[in-house]
């Protein structure tokens, strides 16, 4: 009886022994991932925000409303500050991702590659919203320029209108990448595109038809006497 | 080379260019008009003044349309590869009278008399105009930076030909036009126009938007630094460079609105007097341009 006993006891600390050397390596192994990990999103941190002061990227970001979209929205870090930061943490999210498949736990390692297949989609997204608000940045303030040398008064009404415009499309398009409700984000886009489309053409064309109708006769009128109003003073 | 739209060309003009080359050995004949004394806007509120500040050569008409040049200059003209930018365009007048001073070749000037263009289209538009002529005098200042640094003051240059009185026809000028489109820019374009000019600048802008037509007025040492300031923006790059001549647009207008209603009744030497003393106050102000110049490359 105390034999067994004592062979259960022992048979138990040699099983948990056992788990626990083959366990050790795996944890060791995950220990030295997130070190080396740590480290290298650190010395890429540096090496970036040095590359990036290096190409003038805050003063490009500068031009483009980046910093100030930025500082609107509460965030004081420079663009290359958060640029290098962002990879850093990208780089660390890797890291704890390789260091639990270090691990080897069949629980988290479906999860892992539904990640990593996911990876590519955000990436993409992350590229369409940017390169979205360089362009919205870019064309509202050509038309606000445009529009202001045509003398339009409402030229920074349309201007928000192009800008807004494009970054929702942009967002529409990213969501959509990402995969997140893509039915209901392009029945709403048709929606409520479609929808102003439709009632800017019933305004004006049934509602607005004598409107219309006295707009062009002044606009005929007014370009007569815009003609005789020019100058004709020769600027070069 | 003469402008293809000229109703006042005589040929006299082909001796008066081509002589001071061939009989005095100038390299390059810049034209002297008789112009209405409005004539010539971006010409008397921007080229000549800052050509004659930056590369210190009193070229009354650097953008006149009519040159004369020798083969020597002419050969050096076509070793630049530039005839796909706006040079090509409405920038080649300066870009021929820059290269032509700042390389060091023999300038003069020859009066040809009154100066006439065919009537003007009605739709043509002051816009490519404006922008393809400025941003060929400061593309140039880029390139030129060294020579321009250095120089302190203006000279006159040899001037030919009989200097006659001739008669011209008026010209209308639509003032409520110009201020109102100074106004608009004052109201949507002024945080573009923030990114360029120093705060006090911006600020002044705002209050002569306020004025009333009759009070409006645009200071010709706010004009000098709006000038230098746009030339530093566009070397520095800190808007798109396209954005930032159009948006000069309504600045123009502004000043060339104040400058019509100031010198309404004054006579043609009156008016040349002003913009002399405009061409004072630019050159007075060239360490501002330099130093500003210098800040946004000590930036780079």
């Amino acid at each position: 009886m105390g034999e067994v006993w004592k062979a259960a006891i022992t048979d138990s600390f040699n099983k948990f022994l056992g788990k626990v050397i083959t366990f050790l390596p795996n944890l060791l192994a995950m220990i030295t991932i997130l070190i080396i990990g740590f480290l290298i999103a650190w010395i890429l941190k540096k090496l970036i925000f040095r590359f990036l002061q290096a190409i003038q990227f805050d003063r490009m970001s500068g031009r483009w409303g980046l910093t100030d979209i930025l500082s609107k929205g509460g965030l004081t870090y420079s663009p290359a500050d958060l640029l290098s930061r962002f990879f850093y943490w990208i780089i660390v999210v890797i890291t704890l991702i390789l260091g639990l498949n270090a691990l080897e736990v069949a629980a988290t390692q479906a999860s892992i590659a539904q990640f990593f297949n996911y990876l590519p989609h955000v990436f993409a997204s992350i590229i369409v919203l940017v390169i979205g608000h360089l362009i919205a940045i870019f064309l509202g303030q050509a038309v606000l320029i445009a529009a202001v040398n045509t003398q339009i008064e409402s030229a920074r009404f349309l201007s928000r209108a192009v800008r807004w415009f494009i970054i929702i499309l942009s967002l529409t398009m990213a969501l959509y990448h990402l995969g997140i409700a893509e039915k209901v984000i392009i029945a709403a886009f048709t929606i409520i595109f479609g929808g102003i489309a439709l009632a800017l053409a019933i305004a004006f064309g049934w509602g607005g038809r004598e409107l219309a109708k006295d707009f062009l006769e002044k606009l005929s009128k007014g370009r007569d006497e815009r003609d005789k109003e020019r100058d004709n003073i020769s600027h070069i | 080379m003469v402008d293809s739209d000229l109703r006042s060309i005589t040929p006299e003009w082909m001796d008066l260019l081509l002589r001071p080359i061939y009989e005095e050995g100038f390299d390059y004949v810049a034209p002297l008009y008789g112009r209405h004394k409005f004539d010539g806007t971006i010409t008397n509120s921007i080229v000549y003044l800052l050509t004659r500040a930056l590369y210190g050569k009193r070229i009354r008409q650097p953008i006149g349309g009519d040159f004369g040049f020798s083969g020597k200059l002419a050969r050096f003209y076509l070793t630049k590869d530039v005839w796909g930018t706006d040079v090509a365009r409405f920038g080649i007048d300066i870009w021929m009278t820059t290269l032509a001073i700042a390389e060091g070749f023999k300038v003069c000037q020859v009066y040809l008399g009154a100066k006439i263009h065919d009537a003007k289209d009605p739709g043509s538009d002051l816009g490519p105009m404006f922008t393809q002529v400025v941003s060929s005098v400061f593309g140039l200042m880029g390139e030129y930076e060294t020579l321009w640094k250095e120089i302190e003051e203006s000279q006159p240059v040899a001037t030919f030909g009989f200097h006659y009185e001739v008669g011209l026809e008026p010209i209308s000028v639509n003032l409520e036009r110009m201020i109102g489109n100074f106004r608009l820019g004052v109201k949507d374009l002024i945080e573009i126009w923030k990114k360029l000019l120093y705060s006090e600048t911006a600020l002044w802008l705002e209050s002569i938007a306020r004025l009333s037509d009759e009070a409006s007025s645009f200071p010709q040492d706010l004009w000098v630094r709006i000038i230098y300031d746009f030339a530093i923006g566009y070397h520095k790059g800190s808007v798109h460079r396209d954005h930032l001549l159009k948006s000069m647009i309504p600045l123009y207008l502004g000043r060339v609105a104040s400058f019509v209603k100031e010198n309404q009744k004054s006579s043609a030497e009156e008016v040349e007097e002003e913009i002399e003393s405009l061409c004072q106050v630019f050159e007075e102000m060239k360490p501002y341009l330099v130093e500003g110049w210098s800040k946004a490359k000590g930036g780079e």
